[in-house]
C-alpha cells in the first residue's frame, strides 16, 4: 500500500495514537495495583506484628519469653505458611526466629538483622538471593517495666507477584490484539470514507481532450466529496469552454485567412501571367506569389490540425495494412531520396493489419520520411520499417543524419518548433509537419516518440493497435 | 457559354470574373444569395459557382433549391471551410465539384472547364504537344519519333500536363491529381519529378516543352514563350 495514501496515514495515526493511550493506561493501571496490593500486605503484616506485641509481648515479665516464642510459633506456624517472624530485643539479642519453611522457599538466615531504630513502626522490602522478594515489616515494642523488643512479620511477594505477572502477560497480549483490531476497522471505516473519491479520480484519469464533454459522478451526499465533484465538473466545464474557444479560433481564423488569400493569390497571378512583364517586376510578382502560397500551406496545415483537435480523424475509418501503405509511400517518395543521393530502404515483410483513416496514416510517413530525407545529408541512409510487435503495429523511420540535440527533442512535436533555426533545410517547412504527425496519432490512438542523437542519427517510433478481426 | 457566380467577397468576385472572360465566358455576379437565387431561377445557366457563406441565403439553400427543381445545371461550390462534414453535406445535396479556397485560378478553371465538357477532358488516346506524343493506352512517350523511357509518376504527370497544352498547373494540382492527399504540403517532391522529366524529354532537344512559371506552376507548351 501507497504510505502515502490518505486511508494508510489516517489509519496509521488513529491506530498509533490509541495504541500509545492504551499502553499509557496499562502501564498506570499495572503499577497503581501493584502498589496498592504490596502496600495492602505491609499492612497485614504489620497488623500480624502488633498483634504478636499487643498480645504476648505485652505480658511477657508473667508468662516469660520462652512463652511468647512458642505461642507465636503455635498461632502463626511460620515454617508451614512461609512466614519470616523474629523477636528481637533491644540489645539485638534473639528471642525468637522463625525456621525455614517446609517448601524451602526462603531461608530465615538471609533477612539481616534489623539496626536499632527509632521508629515504632516500618518496613522493608528484601530481595532474596533465589530471586523472590520477601516484604518485613517491624515494630519497636517498648512498655513500662520491659527492655524494649524488636518484632518482624514477613511474607514472600509471591502471591501478588504472580498475580500481576499474570496481569501483565494479559496486557502484553490483549493490546497488540485489540490495535490490530482498530487498524482493520479503521482501515475498512476509511476505505468506505474514500471509495468515492477513488471513484472521481478514475473518472477524471478517463477525461481526455476528446471527452472533455464527459462529467464526474456526482452522488448527491451533501458531503464534501459531493463538493469535491461539483467544483471539479465545473472546472471541466470552463476547460471545456476554453479548449471549444481556442479551436473554434483557430477554425476561424483559418477561415477568415482564406478569403483574403484567395484574393491576393489571385490578383498576383493575373500579374505573373501578363505578357510583356518587366523582368524585374516579374521577379518580385514571383516572390510575392511563393510567399502567399506558403502561407496558404500553413493555414491549411493549421487547419488540419484545428480538425484534428477536434476529432474529425475518424470519417474515414477502415482497416488496411500499414505494411502495404508504408512501402508504396516509400515508392512515391524515392525520387525524393534519390535526388540527394540517399538510399531509402523499406523493410515491410509480412502485412500489418491497422485501423484508421489512410489519407492521415499515408500522411504520417509521408510527413516522417519527408523530414528524414530533410535533415539527411547528402548519400546518407534512411530506412522504414513496419513490423507487428506483439500486440502493435510498430513503424520507424530511421536516418543517419543531422540528428535531434538532446534539449529540442522533446518539443520536436511542438508546433512551429524548428529544432535547428539554422538548419540546412530548404526553410520551406512550415513547422507543423511533426505537429501534424503527433495530431494524426492521437487519433488514432498511437504513441509517437523520437529519439535522436546528434550527428548520428534520428528513430521516429510510431506504435499503434493491432487491428483484429 | 454562361455562368452565374454568386460571391459576396467583390475582390474575389472580381478576380474570378476577370479570369473567366479572358476565356471568354459570360458571366453574371450576384454578391448575396437571395440574388443569386432569383437569377439561377430566372435564367437558364451552363454553368454555377456558388460561395457557401452567403448574406441572406447560403451557398448550400441556393443548392437545393436548384436541385430541387431538378435542374441538371453542374454546380461548382467554393468554400473557405473544408471540413468533411460539409462536404459530404453538399455533395449529397447535388455539388458537382469542391474548390477550397484560396485557390489558384489555374484549377478553378480546369474544373469549370472539365464541368462543362469542354475541353478539358480529352478524351483522345493520342495527346501530342508540339513534337511529343503520348500514347495513353500503351503508355509510351515518343520525341521526334524517338521513344523516351519514364517510371510510372513521372508518366502520370506529363500526362496530366499534356491534357491541357499551355495551361500552368500549380503544384497543388499536380500532387493532387498524380500523388494525392497525403502529399499536400510536400510541393517540393513535384520539383524534383519535374526536374527528373525535363532531363529525359527536354535535355536532349533544343525545344524546351516544359515550362516553370514561378510562384504558379508548370505548364506542358511548344508555343514559344512571351
Amino acid at each position: 500500500m501507497n504510505s502515502r495514501s490518505i486511508t494508510f496515514r489516517l489509519v496509521a495515526w488513529y491506530a498509533g495514537s490509541l495504541a500509545a493511550i492504551f499502553v499509557l493506561l496499562c502501564a498506570l493501571l499495572y503499577l497503581d495495583l501493584r502498589h496498592f496490593l504490596e502496600n495492602d500486605r505491609r499492612q497485614a503484616q504489620a497488623r500480624r506484628a502488633r498483634q504478636i506485641a499487643n498480645t504476648l509481648l505485652i505480658h511477657v515479665k508473667q508468662t516469660g519469653e520462652a512463652y511468647v516464642a512458642s505461642q507465636t510459633k503455635d498461632w502463626y506456624e511460620p515454617e508451614i505458611s512461609d512466614r519470616f517472624i523474629r523477636i528481637t530485643r533491644a540489645d539485638g539479642s534473639l528471642v525468637y526466629v522463625s525456621g525455614a519453611p517446609k517448601d524451602g522457599s526462603f531461608d530465615p538466615a538471609e533477612v539481616p538483622p534489623l539496626p536499632a531504630e527509632s521508629h515504632a513502626e516500618f518496613y522493608r522490602k528484601l530481595d532474596l538471593s533465589n530471586g523472590k522478594t520477601l516484604i518485613d515489616a517491624a515494630l519497636n515494642f517498648k512498655s513500662a517495666g520491659n527492655p524494649g523488643y524488636l518484632v518482624e512479620f514477613g511474607e514472600l511477594l509471591d502471591p501478588v507477584e504472580a498475580m500481576l505477572d499474570r496481569l501483565f502477560l494479559q496486557l502484553a497480549l490483549g493490546l497488540p490484539l485489540a490495535v490490530g483490531i482498530i487498524t482493520v476497522g479503521g482501515f475498512l471505516l476509511v476505505r468506505r470514507a474514500l471509495a468515492p473519491v477513488e471513484q472521481i479520480t478514475r473518472a477524471a484519469e478517463s477525461i481526455t481532450l476528446h471527452n472533455l464533454s464527459e462529467r464526474l459522478p456526482v452522488a448527491r451526499t451533501g458531503d464534501e466529496l459531493e463538493r469535491l465533484s461539483t467544483a471539479l465538473n465545473r472546472m471541466i466545464a470552463r476547460l471545456d469552454d476554453a479548449f471549444k474557444n481556442s479551436k473554434r479560433f483557430v477554425a476561424d481564423a483559418s477561415h477568415e485567412l482564406r478569403t483574403p488569400l484567395t484574393i491576393l493569390r489571385g490578383e498576383l497571378e493575373t500579374l505573373a501571367e501578363t505578357p510583356h512583364l518587366n523582368p524585374e517586376l516579374s521577379e518580385r510578382v514571383a516572390s510575392l506569389l511563393e510567399e502567399a502560397i506558403h502561407l496558404s500551406k500553413i493555414v491549411e496545415q493549421l487547419l488540419t490540425l484545428s480538425r484534428l483537435d477536434a476529432g474529425e480523424a475518424q470519417s474515414d475509418w477502415a482497416a488496411l495494412d500499414l505494411a502495404d501503405l508504408a512501402k508504396t509511400t516509400a515508392e512515391q517518395m524515392s525520387l525524393l531520396a534519390e535526388d540527394k543521393d540517399i538510399s531509402l530502404v523499406c523493410e515491410a515483410g509480412q502485412p500489418v493489419p491497422v485501423e484508421g483513416d489512410r489519407v492521415r496514416l499515408k500522411q504520417v510517413v509521408v510527413n516522417l520520411l519527408d523530414n528524414a530525407i530533410k535533415y539527411t545529408p547528402q548519400k546518407g541512409a534512411i530506412k522504414l520499417s513496419v513490423h507487428a510487435v506483439n500486440r502493435d503495429a510498430v513503424l520507424e523511420v530511421e536516418d543517419n543524419g543531422v540528428g535531434i540535440a538532446r534539449q529540442a527533442l522533446p518539443h520536436v512535436f511542438d508546433r512551429f518548433y524548428r529544432a535547428d533555426q539554422s538548419s540546412s533545410a530548404d526553410g520551406k517547412g512550415t513547422g507543423l509537419g511533426l505537429s501534424i504527425v503527433k495530431a494524426i496519432c492521437i487519433a488514432h490512438s498511437a504513441e509517437v516518440e523520437a529519439v535522436s542523437v546528434p550527428s548520428v542519427g534520428s528513430r521516429f517510433r510510431v506504435v499503434l493497435p493491432l487491428f483484429k478481426n | 457559354m454562361r455562368i452565374l457566380l454568386v460571391e459576396d467577397e467583390k475582390k474575389v468576385a472580381d478576380i474570378i470574373e476577370r479570369g473567366l472572360k479572358a476565356e471568354r465566358f459570360a458571366v453574371d455576379i450576384c454578391h448575396n444569395g437571395r440574388d443569386g437565387w432569383q437569377m439561377a431561377n430566372t435564367y437558364d445557366y451552363d454553368l454555377l459557382i456558388l460561395d457557401l457563406m452567403l448574406p441572406e441565403m447560403s451557398g448550400t439553400e441556393i443548392l437545393e433549391k436548384v436541385r430541387r427543381k431538378n435542374q441538371s445545371v453542374p454546380i461548382l461550390i467554393l468554400t473557405a471551410r473544408d471540413g468533411m462534414a460539409d462536404k459530404v453535406k453538399n455533395f449529397e445535396s447535388g455539388a458537382d465539384d469542391y474548390l477550397t479556397k484560396p485557390f489558384a485560378f489555374a484549377e478553378l478553371l480546369v474544373r469549370v472547364k472539365a464541368l462543362l465538357r469542354r475541353g478539358p477532358v480529352n478524351r483522345s488516346s493520342l495527346l501530342r504537344v508540339g513534337d511529343l506524343e503520348i500514347d495513353r493506352l500503351s503508355q509510351n512517350v515518343r520525341r521526334a519519333g524517338k521513344k523516351i523511357e519514364l517510371t510510372a509518376k513521372e508518366y502520370g504527370l506529363l500526362e496530366y500536363l499534356a491534357t491541357h497544352p499551355g495551361r500552368v498547373f500549380s503544384r497543388t494540382m499536380i500532387i493532387e491529381h498524380v500523388w494525392d492527399q497525403s502529399f499536400q504540403g510536400l510541393t517540393n517532391i513535384v520539383d524534383v519529378y519535374v526536374r527528373h522529366l525535363r532531363e529525359k524529354v527536354d535535355d536532349p532537344f533544343t525545344t524546351k516543352l516544359l515550362r516553370t512559371v514561378r510562384g504558379v506552376g508548370y505548364s506542358l507548351s511548344d508555343e514559344v514563350p512571351a
